[in-house]
């Protein structure tokens, strides 16, 4: 294991921070050669519903790295109760309504009427897996229509009202930042530090829009761009929990090599961020 | 309204591009032909409409990759990479008998 302690923090209690990498077939044989530079593996728990073979391969992944579960909510709690995770993340968002698919995570309104529901629907998930769940912020392209609260505001009530902490994705951050014009890194402090326990790092492109502006898509496609890892230093410099780091990858796969030299940038943004959080502690002002 | 019939007009608009093209032409009877109450269909008056066309298009990509193909499809998806890898090693093979 190579969890990141605080440089410089030794003096207070350091806080062990983990960097991993989701779990895909493709990276399957990459992550198991290399599972001592991994600290943690994050699982999409929808892969495992009803493969009682794959959920005993993933009982054996577990006693080499300690994963984390990402998904959906139905079927959450039989998987919770066999692999242990270290945590379960949900999305802030819709996929289907009124029978309706929309094919992928679709912001809903940001309104009190939302932060409600979510938090009534988040308190039943919680009753049903026994632990609550990680929520995690999504990218949209659109700002949702409808809203009364800006994101920041929207978050950080259903965070309140839940009781529920935040999976905190930073290329969405980013991606939402640039298409709807906001500072991310204000964003970062307008949001509860206390809450953020996991984070996601990813990469995405930029695309061309009617009006002939761009918009970041959050494809998961693309190596982590520079402002993320800005982004990742940040909030370590603002949290003090143990945070939980996880670099997303679907598809057009680079070597490992890569993907590890990510989890190193990762490791290193974090120990910049502690150590200016220890800086600012140690002298106020 | 509720919030969850609030979503599922915002859900037929990402899916459905008629439903997209009425919202366009005539936002406000739209909105109120669904139900909608007066200060939600006021709210989506300044609707970001660069964003509604692109978001649609990013889910319909989704959904497209998500759509589960046939038995037939994925047969005829392996056939041709095995012709395609016979016919590279059929070229390669020629390519070097024509250097000696």
């Amino acid at each position: 294991m190579a969890g990141v302690a605080a440089a410089g923090a030794e003096t207070m209690n350091a806080i062990y921070d983990t960097v991993g990498i989701g779990w895909r077939p493709e990276l399957a044989a990459g992550i198991l050669d290399h599972h001592a530079r991994i600290d943690l593996v994050e699982v999409i728990a929808d892969d495992f519903f009803g493969e009682p073979r794959r959920v005993r391969a993933l009982k054996t992944l577990s006693a080499q790295v300690p994963i984390a579960l990402h998904g959906v909510i139905e079927r959450m709690a039989h998987l919770v109760e066999s692999i242990s995770p270290l945590f379960w993340s949900e999305h802030l968002a819709f996929v289907r309504a009124d029978g309706i698919e929309i094919g992928h995570l679709a912001a809903p309104p940001r309104s009190d009427a939302t932060v409600d529901g979510a938090a009534e629907n988040l308190l039943r998930a919680s009753r049903i897996v026994g632990v609550k769940p990680f929520m995690e912020n999504i990218a949209t392209l659109i700002e949702p229509p409808g809203s009364a609260l800006d994101e920041a505001s929207w978050i950080s009530k259903i965070l309140s009202a839940s009781d529920c902490d935040l999976l905190l994705d930073l290329h969405n951050v980013f991606a939402n930042g640039l298409n709807h014009g906001y500072d991310p890194k204000e964003f970062l402090r307008q949001i509860p530090a206390g809450r953020i326990r996991a984070i996601h790092i990813a990469g995405g492109k930029l695309i061309s829009a009617p009006d002939g502006t761009q918009r970041v898509l959050d494809d998961h496609l693309h190596d982590v761009p520079d402002p993320v890892f800005d982004l990742l230093e940040e909030a370590a410099a603002l949290s003090l929990n143990p945070l939980s780091v996880i670099l997303e990858r679907d598809g057009s796969y680079p070597s490992m090599e890569s993907l590890l030299a990510e989890v190193s940038q990762a490791r290193q943004a974090l120990a910049r961020g502690r150590t200016r959080r220890v800086e600012r502690v140690e002298v106020p002002g | 309204m509720s919030a969850k019939q609030f979503e599922a007009f915002l859900a037929r608009l990402y899916v459905d591009a008629g439903s997209r093209a009425r919202f366009r032409s005539n936002p406000l009877a739209e909105a109120k032909n669904a139900g909608l109450s007066n200060a939600e269909s006021k709210a989506l008056e300044n609707i970001d409409w660069v964003g509604l066309e692109m978001a649609s298009q990013s889910f319909a990509n989704k959904r497209e990759l998500r759509r589960p193909r046939s038995r037939f499809s994925s047969l005829t998806d392996r056939l041709l990479r095995v012709i395609s890898f016979l016919s590279d090693r059929v070229r390669r093979h020629s390519g070097r008998r024509g250097l000696e």
